[in-house]
């Protein structure tokens, strides 16, 4: 005898987001063709100042999750790794090489600028390395130094970073003959301000009961956020997000009927197996807050707008000393009343999963809250045991009935 | 008369409690590949050790990586059957290391047997019954001889690597350099007492502990983890049926909850 399936609703604007991603791509490909550079850049790199500059920005990251949710990656996994690039390197880096080994026959167009800033992982720098040396384009890294107290947003480390923005500018301006423009800049960072603005209210909506933005929404919502921050596009698509959201909460209509258990995912989704959301709903548990979601957006001064977007890429959550990212998680789950801590642990991404025990023991002791910890890889299907995690699952929601 | 029954990666277990949740009778035979064969003849089994028929048991619960394939009223975790079982047979224990075939576990309940946190292992077969089932094949003793085999060791020898595939290629290499045999199970069982010791650390060792699962039966094993952990743990009298004990003793809730619901 199984639970009943409970009835689980995707927004009506969650729906649009397939579209508004191929829109997206053939949008980048016809300015490529008409001569435009497009640049490949590591997420959480500037592209407020692409936009700026007129560059169009793809994020390879973004690509990888789309093969996985789409089902197409092993090919690309499986061509990076014969030629040479080992199965325990990140999956979203062995599927752009891959993509790039086997011709870049996609949906992604081929770059003429390879842009990563050293903010939330340790593999961007050999990975944008390795991109550079198998197509000779010109590449930019940018380091951005561990931020160990709030301090370092306004000192030398500002300035470092600012300075390095400043090359970025000059690079393209020199590759491309391109003339950057800081009235242009400025109505970018507004539109990307708002954009983050009008999330970060959504994202707050969470906190009322039944819960009326799921797991679902939230991991395909994030979309505009990732490459179009700044653009008017992703400015309509939030406007329309939020104003479906607050319309559930004026009807207290919840992303599933009988919401017994709201929790927490950390960790990037499993875009291959993103019904495991829908799977937890099923058994009643709705996901209200998740680090991942709230990372994408970033609250853009205008008056500053280097500094400002220094700032932006500096704060990025994986650059930040653990003890603040305690702090935040801790507060969030008062917060948003979580009852239960899903942490995902990924195989790819080290840089986030290493601090997952002192996640687990804060959980445990401080907050007490039940937390279930598993392993996977967020876009590599073969790392995935589907029964194994559904049956850790099932005992995680037994716990949870019982506290 | 209630049932439970643990369909397990390695051996399905099917147990008979009266209404008190005293055990009338258990049997346990190979899971193989087809889960709802393996239940039934456990189901068949127990039945006539029992003396009982069909008709006798008012309800049956399935547990274990096949439950859902398992005929029965309801299902439930392995992680809550095991904890219901323990508490009934052991209630001080407040601790429970569980290895079984394909999954190792570490759970910590409370006074009244409701589980607090878990651990399991991650989708690696090292520090599973498997890896031990895969090494006695390999070095051509049965599984149960693993028990009486280390006990004649005096040199236990190393293994470093964490991965079954390269263990086996290790413990041949071993073999072939003269190792004796006994030291190479000795050294099996650290390997996985090892694995098991660092994820059940996660959640920690309260007392009393108790080891349970198919692979609390070999005693080399239980020697090992107990050495690692510095614990004299407890055993239950048949450490690999206390899930499907769990199980029926959820038959018992449940058939009253159903009956209560009955008449409301």
């Amino acid at each position: 005898m199984s639970l009943p399936r409970k009835r689980s609703r995707i927004l009506q604007t969650t729906r649009k987001i397939g579209e508004l991603i191929m829109t997206y791509f053939s949008k980048v490909s016809d300015a490529k063709s008409k001569g435009k550079p497009v640049a490949w850049v590591t997420v959480f790199t500037p592209v407020e100042l692409l936009y700026a500059l007129d560059i169009y920005p793809v994020a390879p990251e973004h690509f990888g999750a789309l093969c996985s949710a789409r089902g197409f990656i092993v090919d690309y996994l499986e061509e990076a790794e014969r030629c040479g690039y080992s199965e325990s390197l990140c999956s979203y880096s062995r599927c752009s090489l891959g993509y790039v080994l086997s011709g870049m026959n996609g949906i992604m167009p081929p770059p003429d600028i390879l842009i990563t800033f050293r903010n939330s992982c340790d593999v961007y720098v050999k990975w944008w390395q390795s991109l550079h040396m198998h197509l000779g384009t010109p590449l930019f890294v940018g380091e951005t130094p561990y931020v160990l107290a709030p301090e370092d947003l306004d000192n030398y480390v500002l300035d470092y970073v600012v300075k390095q923005l400043e090359q970025l500018i000059e690079m393209a301006e020199e590759r491309f003959g391109l003339r950057f423009d800081m009235e242009k800049l400025v109505e970018v960072l507004k539109l990307s301000d708002k954009a983050s603005e009008l999330w970060f209210e959504t994202l707050k909506l969470r906190r009322f009961r039944p819960c009326p933005l799921g797991g679902r929404d939230s991991a395909s919502d994030i979309f505009p956020l990732v490459v179009m921050q700044g653009t008017e596009e992703a400015v309509s698509f939030y406007e329309e997000l939020l104003r479906e959201v607050k319309g559930r909460v004026g009807r207290e209509e919840g992303v599933i009927e009988d919401e017994k258990f709201r929790l927490l995912f950390d960790g990037i989704w499993i875009w291959h197996a993103f019904d495991l959301i829908k799977y937890f709903e099923d058994k009643g548990a709705v996901f209200v807050y998740e680090p991942y979601s709230e990372a994408w957006a970033y609250r853009l001064d205008a008056s500053e707008p280097l500094e400002s977007i220094a700032r932006k890429i500096l704060s990025m959550g994986l650059n930040v000393d653990i003890d603040i990212r305690i702090e935040r998680f801790l507060e969030n789950i008062k917060e948003y009343q979580i009852d239960g801590a899903v942490l995902f642990s990924n195989r790819s991404c080290k840089t986030w999963s290493a601090t997952q025990l002192v996640t687990a023991d804060i959980l445990n002791k401080k907050v007490n809250v039940p937390y279930l910890l598993f392993e996977a890889d967020m876009a590599d299907p073969r790392q995935y045991s589907e029964a194994q995690i559904k049956n850790r699952i099932d005992a995680f929601i037994e716990v949870l009935s019982e506290s | 008369m209630y049932l439970g029954i643990d369909a397990g990666a390695s051996a399905t277990k099917a147990l008979i409690v009266d209404r008190k949740g005293k055990v009338v009778s258990y049997a346990i035979v190979p899971s193989g590949i087809n889960f709802k064969v393996s239940s039934q003849k456990a189901l068949e089994k127990v039945l006539k050790s029992s003396g009982l028929s069909l008709k006798e048991i008012c309800y049956a619960v399935s547990t274990g990586y096949g439950r859902a394939l398992v005929k029965a009223e309801a299902h439930s975790s392995e992680i809550i059957c095991v904890s219901r079982g323990i508490h009934k047979l052991l209630p001080s224990v407040r601790t429970i290391i569980d290895v079984g075939g394909q999954d190792s576990k570490a759970i910590r309940i409370n006074e009244h047997g409701r589980v607090l946190n878990f651990a399991m292992n991650d989708k690696c077969a090292a520090g599973t019954g498997r890896f031990l089932e895969v090494m006695s094949n390999l070095i051509g003793k049965p599984i149960n001889e693993l028990s009486r085999l280390h006990h004649k060791s005096s040199k236990p020898i190393r293994i470093s690597s964490t991965c079954t595939v390269f263990a086996e290629s290790e413990v041949i290499s071993h073999i072939s350099q003269g190792s004796k045999i006994e030291d190479v199970i000795a050294g099996l069982h650290q390997a996985i007492a090892g694995r098991i010791f660092n994820m059940s650390s996660r959640i920690g060792f309260e007392k009393d502990v108790a080891f349970t699962g198919g692979v609390a039966k070999n005693e080399g094993f239980v020697a090992a983890l107990s050495k690692k952990t510095g614990l004299t743990p407890l055993l239950p009298e048949e450490p690999q049926t206390v899930c499907a004990l769990g199980a029926a003793l959820a038959a018992i809730r449940k058939y009253e909850e159903s009956i209560s619901h009955a008449h409301l």
